[in-house]
């Protein structure tokens, strides 16, 4: 252009705006440079086991009995869906709503304090994903009380990210915890966590579907696999399929056995050709499929087949053994409130209140006591082994233990190979 | 002496300036929020995407390449599914899509508001409910399939759709029916009906009409139809998720996995790269071979 640009009626020209935008994405750039030298790498503890962090031995007073405070609030509390006793609308629809669980509102009403309950954790892994920066960054987590699965709970306590309780607050969980979730490897002396529900997994089916397809009920693993693949699930969560692919193969998923990528790369070969030949992963959808007729069998988690309506629904402790899981109750690390939080967890571990919850969730009882109360309100559930499991299960057991970061890694490549990404 | 006269003899200098900077202060807002909400996440993707570490022991800038190789080679299987039930889908639902708004544009009369809105009102509902529906409708026992399997029973009774490539595409093709009937709609509306009465003047057959008139005219909207079903169509995963089985997963499955289960952060930002670079290659030879003259109407 001969002339240069008229200042009353400015041309953004390409050139200009080529220039502009260089200059913003540079400095984005740079910025963006910049701001990465935050994370250091955290020494890794290289142990198989975690252990807790180490008692600093108490002042005397320990023992006796700290001085009440009054409860602070409100108290906020993360938790699974369908995880508490609801009432009203919610019974039927399964979503927390402010007012539908009563024991939430029992415990708003006893201690005078304000309860944000929060139905936020769907998987630990992403659960996690969320808590991490801050506890890395030293900061608080804005939750008081988290409910997360043994092996994350295992790591969180490992890297010192939960409060420890004060026993004093709890004298309900010291005394009433079942003696089969005690002793835990990664907390023996539940200085950091109580367990919330546990769940077993299994192998479920329904009888009718089973009888109308001329199938013979799977009474171990083996059957299971042995079912025509296209008409088998199992399940989205890497511990669980991996853990039964281990006891399967004979391999114990126990803290005493560590595990190592050998095991593991043999489940999943073991796996593999059944993906070929059609297996799909579900989560609790299973329960649909069947009533379809779409899946014969699966691995499944006790809690869904317990509280299932559905006539034939079954499950089934496998030959091999049974894989048991815990959801805890942590205090994580800078909680605002954490005498409210420790007075949930005394409040919870009353027989009356858990088999209020248990009689809505319907998941193994850590509680002592809460199988006589139960009868009260739901003749029957305190004989119902998936909620009361007899001391013969427990026997047949199994944990899946806490993991190594590298072998947590190869876990989920392998597993991740085998749902196909 | 005349700079200064022609100074003074000009309206007030920061009026002038202000009027200068018209257009920067009205692109601004659009600016920022592209800079914030996209230019600057896709620096922070990228740099990623070069990183390496775990969620906990932090992820640090090293340059690697790992993250990109890994991307482009250890998932032949599920890029193939994503370019072809991509491509599958964006065909069915051009085939599907054209003919619709075809008829809503020439033959829709008073009923073309009706129908439009009918064309949109699945949206009313959300994508993943539909999707989830999806799984009942295509259920072995289901609605459709009973129907053929009992009634007439000219299926076998163990034939299934439900967790095969067929239930994902149905589900692809569905799901983004609406994003091509729309923009075909429009570009058919701008035609001149006497457009096309004068090539029927001018003894051209309909088809010729068609052939000749009708779809050049309506090319931008082919375009932009096309366009806006197979970006998503490529990068989906809920259908996939829902409706498929291991074997059919796609790129957008990948991702997923890498970012939430493994939390693999520097190869999922690779992945994302890679689909995004690959799309917008695709994108301009199209653009090209549908020469760009005719593309802006």
């Amino acid at each position: 252009m001969a002339t240069d640009r008229d200042p009353l009626n400015p041309d953004l020209t390409r050139r200009r705006f080529l220039q502009g935008s260089a200059f913003a994405g540079l400095a984005a750039f740079l910025a963006a440079c910049t701001s990465q030298t935050g994370t250091e790498s955290q020494a890794p503890a290289s142990i198989n086991i975690p252990t807790p962090p180490p008692v600093t031995p108490a002042p005397s007073t320990a023992a006796s009995p700290t001085p009440v405070p009054s409860p602070t609030g409100p108290l906020k509390f993360a938790n699974w869906p369908a995880y508490i006793d609801l009432s009203g609308k919610a019974y039927d629809t399964e979503v927390y709503t402010p007012g539908s669980s009563p024991t939430i509102e029992q415990f708003k009403k006893k201690y005078k304090v304000d309860v944000d309950y929060e139905e936020k954790i769907q998987d630990n892994k992403t659960f996690y994903a969320t808590i991490q920066p801050q506890f890395q960054a030293g900061s608080p987590t804005g939750w008081d009380l988290i409910v997360i699965t043994d092996w994350l709970a295992a790591k969180v306590i490992s890297k010192g990210w939960a409060e420890k309780i004060d026993q004093g607050n709890v004298p309900n969980a010291t005394a009433n915890l079942v003696d089969s979730l005690k002793n835990q490897v990664w907390d023996p002396t539940n200085d950091y966590h109580y367990p919330w529900q546990s769940g077993m997994t299994g192998i479920g089916f329904n009888t009718k579907v089973l009888k109308s397809a001329n199938i013979p009920e799977p009474k171990s693993l083996k059957d299971l696999y042995a079912i025509d693949s296209k008409k088998v699930s199992f399940l989205t969560e890497s511990r669980d399929t991996f853990g039964l692919g281990l006891l399967k193969l004979g391999k114990a998923a126990d803290p005493s056995s560590p595990t190592i990528a050998d095991d593991l790369q043999a489940v999943h070969d073991d796996i593999k050709p059944l993906v070929e030949k059609g297996l799909i992963f579900a989560d609790n959808s299973y329960l649909k499929n069947f009533a379809a007729k779409k899946t014969w069998a699966a691995m499944v988690w006790s809690g869904d087949l317990a509280s299932s309506g559905t006539e034939g629904d079954t499950f089934q402790f496998p030959d091999e053994g049974v894989m048991i899981w815990t959801d805890n109750l942590l205090i994580p690390k800078g909680a605002t409130n954490k005498y409210t939080a420790e007075l949930m967890i005394n409040f919870v571990y009353d027989p009356k209140i858990a088999a209020q919850v248990e009689d809505y969730v319907y998941y193994v009882c850590p509680v002592k006591g809460a199988d006589v109360e139960i009868k009260k309100l739901d003749p029957g559930a305190e004989s119902n082994p998936l909620i009361f499991p007899t001391a013969d299960i427990q026997a047949k057991y199994h944990n899946f233990q806490f993991l190594s970061d590298d072998v947590e890694a190869k876990l989920d490549e392998l597993y991740l190979d085998l749902t196909g990404g | 002496m005349t700079t200064i006269s022609a100074e003074s003899a000009r309206p007030g200098g920061w009026r002038r300036r202000l009027f200068a900077a018209g257009p920067y202060l009205l692109l601004a807002p659009g600016l920022l929020w592209l800079l914030y909400f996209f230019i600057w996440p896709a620096v922070q993707m990228f740099l990623m995407s070069i990183s390496s570490g775990t969620l906990d022991s932090g992820f640090h800038v090293t340059g690697t390449l790992k993250p990109y190789t890994d991307a482009l080679t250890k998932f032949p299987t599920q890029w193939s599914n994503s370019l072809l039930y991509g491509a599958i889908s964006t065909s069915l639902d051009f085939l599907i899509g054209f003919p619709v708004a075809y008829t809503i544009a020439f033959r829709g009369g008073r009923y073309k508001n009706l129908l439009l809105f009918l064309v949109i009102a699945p949206f009313f509902t959300s994508f993943l409910i539909r999707t989830i529906s999806w799984q009942i409708l295509l259920g072995d026992e289901g609605p459709i399939l009973a129907f053929l399997k009992h009634t007439i029973g000219i299926m076998p009774v163990d034939f299934s759709i439900l967790y095969s490539p067929v239930a994902v595409i149905a589900g692809l093709t569905y799901n983004f029916l609406p994003f091509m009937i729309l923009p075909l709609y429009i570009s058919l509306e701008k035609i001149d009906i006497r457009v096309l009465e004068a090539a029927g003047d001018l003894f051209a057959s309909s088809w010729q009409t068609f052939r000749r008139v009708t779809f050049p005219l309506a090319l931008p909207g082919v375009f932009a139809g096309t366009i806006l079903t197979f970006i998503p169509t490529m990068g989906d995963y809920v259908n996939a998720e829902l409706l498929g089985s291991p074997k059919t997963r796609m790129i957008g499955n990948v991702i997923q996995g890498r970012f939430l289960q493994s939390t693999d952060y520097p190869t999922a930002s690779a992945l994302s790269f890679v689909l995004m670079a690959g799309i917008l290659v695709a994108v301009l030879i199209y653009a090209r071979a549908l020469g760009t003259e005719q593309l802006t109407g």
